[in-house]
């Protein structure tokens, strides 16, 4: 297996995950008896492997970044409290100008119907014959001949009849 | 605000108790659920449970101390925001990792800066503080020791392309596993392998060339004082 002369690191190519592993310590027992045999033959990945050696050292002397403590929680908490209610006041702003043209035509149609009533109750008004005319005008055609006669009652035929004879007494 | 089961409502202390990655998956598996259904406890418990991860994770990215607080809460925030999307098919830390990622990406684009680095060569002191490190048998114990290191450390990969730096930090610093950087970084295993193997033989190229620096550099000071 070829060196990797790209990298500097002089390990096989095929060879550099194996030695990770071996490194961490991930290699099964016949995996690791076959990179362990390899090293024995390869010098570039047992050059490279010493190398490393010391990084993984180094590396693990570093502190680990610190726990945020209880505090952190909270203000996540917090922030997500904050963040929800102003959604639900920018979806409120959302739909607040709907809402408000809403308004603004139902009040206009409430306005617009209420005139109409007016209006018609106001003409209906004027073409109802009112208390002075209220009853049909009866006009009479002078020229055309009387067809009809008025109609009376028995007390209005013997009226006359009865002054009449009271005259006469 | 709907109460969490007493199992799940775990206190910090409760945090602490070993739990075997696959009850731990479980546990976040029924926090997911509840906290799909509206239940913001559960997602407090989820935040307690994964917050130093993520600050792990948006360091080992950012490597800007002062902006991953700001970063790991977008995290959780936009987590919250999508959870009901979430169809836990996978783990629930691999999805909140990846939105860590994005978010870092984004953040870094937005800003339009590069993650933190050093330029300033190491020192003779700083040289032998690194070879006492690299090795001793064990990690230091002391804390303020090992934030030295990690100053030391970021310096030394800072040369390094941005891919080699993270993976370093991620796997060797936080812990990450390879598994879990594959995922998180969409790679597949064994690239993932391959470049932490020749990330670490380009951080040691780095040493080893920032020491023979330093030893010039000391070198001709030494001189100039001679002479003076």
């Amino acid at each position: 297996m070829g060196s990797n002369p790209e990298f500097g690191n002089g390990a096989c190519a095929g060879y550099e995950a194996h030695l990770e592993d071996f490194l961490d310590g991930a290699l099964s027992g016949a995996e690791a008896s076959k990179v362990s045999e390899h090293l024995k033959t390869c010098v570039g990945c047992r050059t490279a492997l010493d190398e490393v050696r010391e990084s993984a050292r180094l590396l693990r002397a570093a502190e680990p970044a610190a726990d945020p403590g209880l505090g952190f929680a909270r203000v996540v908490m917090a922030r997500v409290r904050a963040t929800e209610s102003e959604q639900s006041r920018q979806r409120a702003r959302f739909w607040q100008p709907f809402v408000s043209v809403g308004w603004r035509f139902a009040a206009t149609a409430t306005l617009a119907i209420g005139a109409l009533l007016t209006y018609g109750a106001g003409r209906a008004r004027l073409l109802q014959p009112s208390g002075a005319f209220g009853r049909p005008t009866v006009v009479r055609d002078v020229f055309s001949a009387e067809v009809t006669t008025a109609q009376v009652n028995t007390d209005e035929l013997l009226m006359p009849r009865a002054e009449m004879n009271h005259g006469n007494n | 605000m709907a109460h969490v089961p007493k199992t799940m409502a775990a206190s910090a202390q409760a945090m602490a108790l070993p739990l075997g990655r696959r009850g731990r998956q479980e546990e976040d598996r029924e926090l997911v659920r509840l906290s799909q259904n509206g239940t913001e406890a559960a997602f407090e418990e989820l935040v307690r449970r994964h917050q130093q991860r993520v600050f792990a994770l948006v360091g080992g990215i950012l490597r800007r101390q002062e902006d991953v607080e700001d970063v790991a809460q977008q995290v959780f925030l936009k987590a919250y925001l999508g959870i009901k999307r979430f169809d836990q098919r996978a783990a629930f830390s691999t999805w909140l990792y990846k939105i860590a990622v994005n978010e870092c990406w984004d953040y870094l684009r937005k800003r339009k800066v590069r993650p933190l680095t050093y330029e300033a060569d190491l020192s003779e002191e700083q040289v032998s503080k690194l070879d006492g490190l690299a090795t001793a048998d064990r990690p230091p114990e002391n804390a303020a020791v090992r934030t030295e290191a990690r100053e030391l450390i970021q310096q030394l990969l800072a040369p390094l392309p941005e891919q080699d730096q993270q993976l370093l930090l991620l796997k060797e610093v936080e812990g990450f596993s390879v598994q879990e950087l594959a995922e998180i970084l969409k790679l597949n295993v064994n690239t993932v392998k391959v470049r932490l193997f020749r990330a670490r033989g380009r951080m040691m190229e780095s040493y080893r060339r920032r020491k023979a620096r330093s030893a010039k550099t000391s070198a001709l000071q030494a001189a100039v004082e001679r002479k003076a």
